[in-house]
Formats: structure tokens, C-alpha cells, sequence
């Protein structure tokens, strides 16, 4: 079933938008462009159209901004608030980053920067239960990561039992998982859209040989395979709904980490000398794909779980009809 | 009719329909041959096979879309060989909408029904991936156009009765400007043909010879001049439907290899091998889905089709190499039948960054149609 409430024309308004808030401000403006723009009003009404466009727009620009705990608020039926902030898996997995030990909760996670302007934070825990505590309580950055921008960060940590209040949430942690997949896919194919444009513009300018390099064959096909693999990940992306089956939503964010990775290793080494120094903006792009690659599954860990599922199933499900 | 009841009242039919058995093994090329006669034939006579054409030709109407549908099922049941199936999908279009009407209505319906094959005369030992410079030659004369030349890699030309044929009618230099198409029937004398042997063990493809071959004027498809619009007409069709017929046939085999490595002792290593190659076969599904929908709400289909290309020749060969990664020694060594058939199957996905315009000529056409990145040097 479609959850399509957005018409075309109004989408493209909103996409547009959505960059418009993101480029040249920094996260937190960011974050707060999208709100008034009505982010989480969308989110609730269309959350696949809302997902979409949002996350696009994020990977494209290279924003920071931290939006991904409405997606796993509003999946686990909490109401989604900028005051939120919801933590996310150890990297590369997607197991629920919470659990009991006794008197204390232990949690091996990562959070967005929405950690540090929250009031609230919320654990899922492996045994499927949900906490919340005051998000003070949250670990500072254990310090630095490889984004300069610092849009993630791990979340190691030991609360006891008397500082968490116990949530009852409508929705599954599987729920959160496949909309958080879905989100990072689409951030992973902007995010490598803007990776194969800036090799692309490199390419055609940077002169060698008394001829463009983008007019080598071995260039070309660099690219044109990034492209090749982009829009194979977003044929599938595109189509996740929320009532999708769940091997969707893996496929999805499998594919587009794969896609990013191909992107910016081919764009790296098209963009040669220029794309290896912190004057060209590649490097954040790059470094943004390799933390939101690791997140809820990556491209290395993913295929083997879709695998498991296919034997599991005994099938290789067709997914969607014509 | 829509989609999804098509697609119940044809899975019901099948399910109850008197059909030849799924096939288990590659069986022999006449084998294939009458299996696609008779599962065709079965289609027409139940209906199945006639919705998604013009009635002009003996078709039901409605949406191209349904021969997708029925495409689809035949392949996901094995009911018959999709390169047989692929071959009404290029060439009934284009007569279609090249032939003169009377014509069409004339020579499509026996295509459509099951009681014929047609070959596609393009490629020649000169003008593979440089199509453009086909030489084979057809001259006017006072009896019609008189053919001489040679075309290869012409698929069941020994069952076809008739050919599309591209024919060079300008002067040898003139490219794409320079050709004619023509609607040849293969019995005409001065035709004669040669099986060439592939890899794979299959006769599918000939070489085929035209010595003075005599063609009336009015079997002209479009005008003089006109055959790389033929040519280029081919493309959404072959880039469609074809391949959407072709990829649910990828995933019976994923479905297949999913049993097979149950069977065998699935291992961690051997899920994530499954996982990548289903995922590539997906990835293929989706955009080729993609394409149809745009297909069938009128839109043209262009240089962006490369890109299907690509996916589905990547998805092709990775399918078949996970196969014969996670089932040691079957492809080379096995003599069962459903070796027999994984055998034949990866020997021929080989041929899948070749057919139809090389991996290397559509990534060439990505970055210069898609990316915008000028001239290649």
C-alpha cells in the first residue's frame, strides 16, 4: 500500500525546500530549517514521502543535522519531538543497543548530535522493552570521530535501573530498524550523487594531456559504473513504505552502501590530488558515508543477513509485482 | 484489464492448464523450440497470449504491460526458454509499427499464436558494437531490392521464417544514414545459413548468407534510409519487457540456488554469497519495474536504459558465479540434468556483457549521455 499523500509538484516544492535549509548553515540550523518547514508534520502524515525527500536532501547537501531519532520515534509511536533523541545500534548492527544486567541498564550504541540539545533520551532494549532517562545522563563524545562534523557518536553506557522510566510503545524495534534503513539509504545515495557530481565537474575541467580527463575511457566507465550502482539502489529505495516487507527496507540500505562505497572510492580517484586535500569538500562527504554505511547494518554485514533470511524463508521473494 | 487480476486469472490457468512439464534440464535446442511453440500456442487459445497486443494483429488490447505479466509467469514456472520468448517481444513492435498495416495484419498473428519463430538480422562479422557500419547490401532493381551480404549471430535463424533485416542502401560510408530495413521471409531463395557453436553448446545462433535475395519493395519497413529508426525502435522494447522476462528468470534461479544451498549445508560465508547475488538480481527487478511503469505512461525510452543494461548483465554473471561458488564441482563436473542446466546457464551469462551492446559501450554511453561528460577521446 502507497502512503503517497504528497502530490508531485508539492514533493519537489518540498525538496527543495528541505536543501534550501540544509546548505551553508551548520547542523543545528539545519535541524531546525527542517522543523519549520514542517519535517516532522510530514514525517507523521506521508512517512515514506517525508523520509525520502528529508534524507535525500541531507546526503546531498552533506548536512549534520539530526533527524534521524524522529524517524525511530515516530516507528516506535512515541511522538516524534525535537526534545527526543532515540539511540541507534552498535555500527554494523541493528540489534536493539540496550539490555538488562541485573539492576542497570547497559547500552552499546551511537547517537546523533540530537544527544547534545535533547532533553530525553530513549533505549530500546534487546529484550524488547523501552526506557527512557534524562538525556544528561548520556556519555560526553569520547573523542574525536573521522567526521569533522561530528553528526554521530558512540553511546557507551551504564544507567541503573532507578534513573530510566520504562516506555509503552505501539511500535517494534523491527519497525525502527527498517525506516531507519530506508532513511540512511536515501541519505547514503544523496550523500553519493553529490560525491559522483563533484568528480564529475573535476573530470570535465581539469585538463592533462592538453585534454580533458573526463575524456580518458578509464574515467568515464569510473563513473558511469558509480552511476550504474546509484540508481540500482534507488530503484529499490524508493519503493520502501512502511508496510513494506522487512528484507526491503536490507536490501535497500545493503545496495546503497554499496553504491556509496563504489562512489567514493571512484570519485576519489578521479578527483586524484585536488579530492585528497581538505581545500576540495569531497573529504566530508566521504567521511559522512563511511559512519552512515556502518549504521543499522552495512554493506559488508547486510548481505549475509539477507542471505540467512532467504534460507530461512526458503524462497527468493519476488518483493513487489509489476 | 489491470495488473494484479491479470496476473490471478493467469496463475490460475496455469496451475490447471494442460502444459508441458517444467523443463529440469537444458534438453536440446529443438526441445526448446516445440516447448515455446506449444506453451505459446496454449496462451492464444486461452487468451492469455493475445491481451497487451492490437487487435489490428489478432490481439485483445490493453496495456503491454500484461505481456510483461505472462512473460513473467512462463518464466518463474520454466515453461519455456526466455530467449525463444524474447524474440516476439523485439521484432512484433517494430513490424508492427514499420509494416505497412495490411502486412502486419498478415504475418504478426501466426508470430503471435505459436505457429512460427522470426530472426532479427542486424550484427555482421564487420558491425558488432559498431553497428552503424553494417555492409550488407541491398540494391533496387526492377523486381524489388536485391540483397548481398552476410549477418551472424542471427538467433534461431534455422526455425525463422521470416527476418527483420538491416540493409546498407546508402553509399558504403553513409552510417546510420544509410540503412534500410526490410521484412525478408527465410525461404526465399539465396538465403542460406550455418550454425555457429558456442560455448555453451547451443546452435541457437547462425550465420546466415544472402546471395542476390530478391525482396518485393512493399516488404520495406519505414522508407529508405529509414532502418536505424527501426533499429533504435527496437530498443524500449528489448530494454524492457525482454529484460523484465529475463530477470524473472534470474530469480527462479536465485529461488532455485536458495534450495539448492539448503540442501548442500547453508554456512554463514555461503548467506552472505546468496544475499549479494540476490541483491543484485533485486536491484535489477526494481529499476527494471521502474522502466516498465514509464513505458507504459508513454514516456520514451532512452540512453538511461544503459543502465538497466548494465544491472542486469552484473546481476546475470554474479548469479552464476555464486552458483558455482556455493555448489563446488557441480557446473564443471555433474551429469544430472540440473547441473546440465547450471552448467549451460553460467557458460552462457557470459554472453551477458556482450549481447545487445557491451558492458563497455553502455558505460560509454552512461557517461556521455547521462553525465554529460563530453566527447571520449
Amino acid at each position: 500500500m502507497s502512503d503517497a499523500v504528497i502530490d508531485e509538484d508539492d514533493l519537489a516544492m518540498l525538496a527543495a525546500g528541505f536543501d534550501g535549509a540544509l546548505r551553508g548553515v551548520d547542523a543545528d540550523a539545519g535541524t531546525k530549517g527542517l522543523v519549520e518547514l514542517g519535517w516532522l508534520e510530514v514525517l507523521e502524515a506521508s512517512p515514506a514521502q517525508g523520509i525520502a525527500t528529508a534524507f535525500a536532501a541531507l546526503g546531498s547537501a552533506g548536512s549534520a543535522a539530526a533527524v534521524l531519532d524522529d524517524v525511530l520515534a515516530h516507528a516506535l509511536g512515541l511522538a516524534a519531538s525535537t526534545e527526543t533523541c532515540v539511540v541507534l545500534p552498535a555500527p554494523g548492527r541493528a540489534t536493539a543497543p540496550g539490555r538488562r544486567d541485573g539492576d542497570d541498564i547497559v547500552v552499546d550504541g551511537v547517537v546523533t548530535r540530537r544527544a547534545d540539545a535533547a532533553t530525553t533520551a530513549v533505549v530500546v532494549l534487546d529484550d524488547g522493552g523501552v526506557v527512557s532517562l534524562d538525556a544528561s545522563a548520556l556519555p560526553a563524545a569520547e573523542g574525536e570521530t573521522i567526521d569533522p562534523d561530528a553528526a554521530h557518536r558512540r553511546a557507551r553506557f551504564t544507567a541503573h535501573a532507578s534513573v530510566v522510566e520504562p516506555l509503552d510503545v505501539a511500535g517494534a524495534w523491527a519497525d525502527a530498524v527498517a525506516a531507519a534503513r530506508a532513511a540512511l539509504a536515501h541519505q547514503l545515495l544523496g550523500a553519493s550523487r553529490t560525491m559522483l557530481d563533484q568528480a564529475r565537474d573535476h573530470a570535465v575541467e581539469r585538463v592533462q594531456f592538453g585534454r580533458p580527463v573526463g575524456s580518458f575511457q578509464a574515467v568515464r566507465h569510473k563513473l558511469a559504473e558509480a552511476l550504474v550502482q546509484i540508481e540500482g539502489a534507488a530503484a529499490v529505495t524508493v519503493e520502501w513504505q512502511p508496510d513494506a516487507d522487512p528484507l526491503l527496507a536490507a536490501l535497500a540500505k545493503s545496495l546503497a552502501g554499496q553504491a556509496a562505497r563504489t562512489s567514493a572510492s571512484n570519485a576519489q580517484q578521479v578527483l586524484a590530488g585536488i579530492g585528497f586535500t581538505t581545500d576540495h569538500p569531497f573529504h566530508r562527504w566521504l567521511k559522512r558515508t563511511l559512519v552512515l554505511d556502518a549504521l543499522f547494518g552495512s554493506a559488508s554485514t547486510l548481505p549475509a543477513e539477507i542471505g540467512a533470511e532467504l534460507l530461512a524463508r526458503g524462497e527468493a521473494p519476488r518483493l513487489l509485482e509489476l | 484489464m489491470e495488473t494484479a487480476e491479470f496476473r490471478r486469472e493467469l496463475t490460475a490457468w496455469l496451475d490447471r492448464a494442460d502444459l508441458p512439464a517444467p523443463s529440469v534440464g537444458p534438453g536440446t535446442l529443438d526441445e526448446q523450440v516445440d516447448r515455446y511453440f506449444a506453451v505459446k500456442q496454449a496462451l492464444w487459445d486461452a487468451d492469455f497470449g493475445r491481451y497487451g497486443w492490437p487487435e489490428a494483429v489478432g490481439g485483445l488490447g490493453g496495456a503491454p504491460l500484461l505481456r510483461a505479466v505472462v512473460g513473467e509467469e512462463i518464466a518463474a514456472r520454466r515453461l519455456a526458454d526466455p530467449g525463444c520468448w524474447s524474440m516476439i517481444e523485439v521484432l512484433a513492435p517494430t513490424v508492427i509499427a514499420f509494416a505497412d498495416p495490411a502486412l502486419a495484419a498478415e504475418v504478426v498473428p501466426p508470430l503471435l499464436r505459436g505457429e512460427e519463430l522470426w530472426c532479427q538480422g542486424f550484427s555482421e562479422p564487420g558491425a558488432g558494437s559498431d553497428l552503424a557500419s553494417l555492409a550488407c547490401r541491398a540494391t533496387e532493381s526492377d523486381t524489388g531490392w536485391v540483397v548481398t551480404g552476410q549477418k551472424v549471430w542471427t538467433s534461431y535463424a534455422q526455425y525463422a521464417r521470416r527476418c527483420v533485416l538491416l540493409t546498407r542502401t546508402g553509399e558504403p560510408g553513409s552510417a546510420h544514414r544509410g540503412i534500410t530495413a526490410f521484412f525478408v521471409d527465410m525461404d526465399t531463395p539465396g538465403i542460406t545459413h550455418a550454425p555457429i557453436e558456442t560455448q555453451h553448446g547451443r546452435l541457437e545462433f547462425c550465420e546466415v548468407f544472402f546471395d542476390d535475395v530478391v525482396v518485393p519493395a512493399e516488404r520495406m519497413l519505414g522508407g529508405v534510409g529509414q532502418g536505424w529508426q527501426v533499429a533504435m525502435d527496437i530498443l524500449p522494447f528489448e530494454r524492457s519487457t525482454t529484460f523484465w522476462h529475463r530477470g524473472a528468470h534470474l530469480l527462479r534461479r536465485c529461488d532455485d540456488l536458495v534450495g539448492d544451498v539448503e540442501a548442500a549445508g547453508p554456512s554463514p560465508s555461503a548467506a552472505k554469497a546468496l544475499g549479494e547475488a540476490y541483491q543484485a538480481v533485486v536491484a535489477f527487478r526494481m529499476r527494471s519495474r521502474a522502466t516498465q511503469h514509464r513505458l507504459a505512461s508513454g514516456a520514451a525510452l532512452g540512453a538511461e536504459t544503459s543502465i538497466d543494461k548494465v544491472l542486469i548483465a552484473t546481476a546475470e554473471q554474479k548469479l552464476y558465479e555464486t552458483a558455482r561458488d556455493l555448489l563446488p564441482g557441480v557446473i564443471e563436473l555433474d551429469g544430472d540434468p540440473a547441473a546440465g542446466s547450471w552448467r549451460e546457464e553460467y557458460l552462457y551469462s557470459k554472453a551477458a556483457t556482450i549481447y545487445g551492446g557491451t558492458g563497455e559501450i553502455q558505460r560509454s554511453i552512461i557517461a556521455r549521455r547521462l553525465l554529460d561528460m563530453g566527447a571520449e577521446s
